[in-house]
């Protein structure tokens, strides 16, 4: 099935955007319906029906829900989000300034994981049914079905217990002064500055979430990287390079390892949603402050211009995290650029 | 493993197919501690207002002078900051998790098996419009959709548990939806349509039986996903209203005192890692025993 790669491109941005659409419409149906008056919350107890009403009708509360949302999609475009109840800021405020320490974490997180979980996948595969490999693959359940909180404490109280003056929560040290930089992302920021110490320092803090939130993508890709070098060791081109006398060695890191990279970048995509979601989880244990603890707490003070942006970000990193992994498969998988499918 | 395989090439070449996965299951020991992880849970699930040592402790019972008592032998599980009996607690939370799994798994692998075999099937617009929709819910973020779900709604177990069976079914219906368009297409099919056989009769009687090791494997381990789902939601606040005990609210609570009343957490934690531990052991032996591979 021969077909055209920029359609191919099209059809895949084309699918995207239907995912954002009917995102944005389940949370902000959802939002709409919940009991509760929006305006009542935002004026408080304390309002006058007069001024709940007046506050309602500025707010566009009384028009019809297709309004509601064509009037709110506008807006949200041109990168107006609504008021946040809580923060009493526009949320694209508020994003702009948490959403770089989830970026931050989350990119960290992935680079541990695949740092780890591709190697050990790599080795367990090559070293079949041996002890590396019963070790391995131990690691990798545990990894796989610790809850990631409980994952997150144990790794709070070992720091506490055997590195006393190892910091376990916050982003840094607040006594080196440093008040952060144009990107967000505090070890560049620190770099950019020439603040070595704020660099360490951040290093320090990023470390014990960074490793909380990967262990679970590291048990998945472990698992799968293996099955995946399993399966290609199997494949015709792969025994005919043995049968020429190709070294392992050359057979394992020049042909397998690409070719079984595919499944696990492909199942990251996946299972972005997920980890974007545990994020939540580690960022309110190690107080990190970022997009995850915002959209926590939005969620709890029903906080719904917030909730609804929260939801929507979740759904762009999602389908980004998509693009890149896409890239990437086309850029190691030439089969792709000729006839991408699917 | 490889004894295994060797015994049965030789001698027992004539045995049914149902004793030899039975075999190749009973000798792997990694699916029979699987199913006896389960089968525990399940029976102390079960049994748990007869079998635990403080069964009232369930309550909002408070009883001061064995507050944060470490785990000896009268309390395993030591005890936590208003001196209930955390072992009972995490029994009765057990209870909690399992009801999860049948709530959620109960009705979103039915929904998921069906929307996937018609896909499958029928092709054309029924594929599109299946394979479509659960793309789309694929993308969503599951915890981030179940937590504005259920708190928007109100934060109860109920309605945590409609948010995760809203996300659940997608990933059956993709699953089955590619076994289902596989065997849709071999000449069997084929031979029952032409046959007479109805679409009832084709989806249910003859791909349906095809799936079943899938669909099992699957399950089992989505159990466990089910059970840290759960936890997740309610360590964030988002599950059963105290006192009722839930292994993921006992964790939050023991937070407050970690680093000098460990067991709190950990201990509560250690029996939600059990649980998921089993169904997963549990669900690699299934699959060993169906001999998929992946």
């Amino acid at each position: 099935m021969q077909q055209n790669p920029f359609l191919a491109i099209l059809t895949r941005l084309g699918t995207f955007v239907l995912v954002m659409v009917v995102l944005s419409i389940m949370i902000f149906v959802l939002a709409r319906v919940v009991p509760g008056d929006p305006a009542r919350m935002a004026l408080g107890p304390t309002a006058t029906p007069e001024q709940v009403s007046a506050l309602r009708t500025e707010m566009g509360l009384d028009d019809s829900l297709p309004v509601q949302y064509v009037s709110y999609m506008g807006r949200a475009l041109q990168g107006d989000l609504g008021m946040s109840l809580l923060s009493q800021r526009p949320v694209t405020a508020d994003l702009g300034q948490t959403v770089p320490a989830t970026v931050e974490l989350v990119l960290v997180a992935v680079i541990i994981m695949f740092a780890v979980a591709i190697p050990l996948g790599v080795m367990t595969a090559h070293f079949r049914d041996r002890w590396v490999d019963h070790v391995g693959r131990l690691f990798s359940l545990v990894g796989v079905t610790i809850p990631s909180f409980l994952f997150a404490i144990s790794l709070q109280l070992l720091a506490a217990r055997y590195f006393g003056d190892w910091p376990i929560i916050g982003r840094m040290d607040h006594g080196l002064g440093f008040a952060g930089g144009p990107t967000g992302l505090m070890l560049v920021d620190s770099l950019l500055a020439g603040r070595i110490d704020v660099f360490v320092s951040a290093l320090q803090h990023l470390a014990l979430p960074a490793v909380a939130l990967s262990m679970a993508g590291i048990g998945q890709i472990t698992r799968i990287t293996r099955s995946a070098m399993l399966e290609n060791r199997r494949k015709d081109h792969v025994l005919t390079l043995q049968s020429f006398g190709v070294p392992e060695r050359v057979i394992i890191f020049r042909y397998l390892l690409k070719l079984s990279s595919i499944a696990p970048l492909t199942i990251m995509g996946l299972e972005f949603a997920s980890l974007i979601g545990n994020a939540f989880v580690i960022e309110m244990v190690f107080s990190w402050g970022g997009f995850a603890s915002y959209g926590l707490n939005a969620i709890l003070q029903k906080d719904l211009n917030a909730v609804t942006a929260v939801v929507l970000v979740s759904g762009l990193f999602f389908i980004v995290a998509n693009l890149i992994v896409d890239v990437l498969i086309a850029i190691i998988d030439p089969r792709m650029r000729r006839k991408e499918a699917r | 493993m490889a004894e295994v395989k060797m015994a049965l090439d030789g001698a027992n070449k004539d045995l049914s197919a149902s004793y030899m996965m039975w075999y190749r299951f009973s000798r792997n020991p990694a699916a029979v501690i699987g199913t006896l992880i389960v089968l525990s849970a399940v029976i102390f699930a079960i049994l748990a207002p007869y079998i635990t040592p403080k069964p009232e402790d369930v309550g909002a019972v408070v009883n001061f002078r064995a507050r944060h008592l470490p785990p000896d032998a009268t309390h395993w599980f030591g005890t936590d900051k208003v001196g209930r009996d955390i072992f009972s607690r995490a029994v009765f939370g057990l209870r909690i998790s399992l009801l999860l799994v049948i709530g959620v798994l109960g009705i979103s692998v039915p929904i998921g098996t069906v929307l996937g075999l018609a896909a499958g099937y029928f092709g054309g617009w029924t594929e599109r419009i299946i394979t479509g929709l659960t793309n789309v819910m694929l993308a969503m973020p599951p915890l981030v959709m179940a937590l504005a779900v259920s708190n928007l709604l109100e934060p109860t177990l109920m309605n945590a548990m409609i948010a995760i069976t809203l996300l659940w079914w997608t990933w059956h219906a993709r699953l089955i939806y590619a076994v289902s368009k596989s065997v849709a297409s071999e000449d069997f099919i084929e031979a029952a349509r032409i046959a007479g056989a109805g679409p009832m009769h084709i989806l249910f009687r003859e791909i349906l039986p095809n799936c079943v090791s899938v669909i099992s494997v699957k399950t089992t381990l989505d159990a466990a996903f089910v059970i840290l789902f759960g936890a997740t939601l309610s360590f964030l606040g988002f599950g059963v209203k105290p006192p009722t005990p839930d292994l993921g609210s006992m964790v939050a609570d023991g937070r407050q005192f970690m680093p000098d009343f460990w067991w709190e957490v950990l201990c509560p934690g250690a029996v939600i890692l059990y649980v998921t531990l089993g169904f997963n052991l549990l669900g690699d032996g299934l699959r060993d025993m169906f001999d998929m591979e992946g």
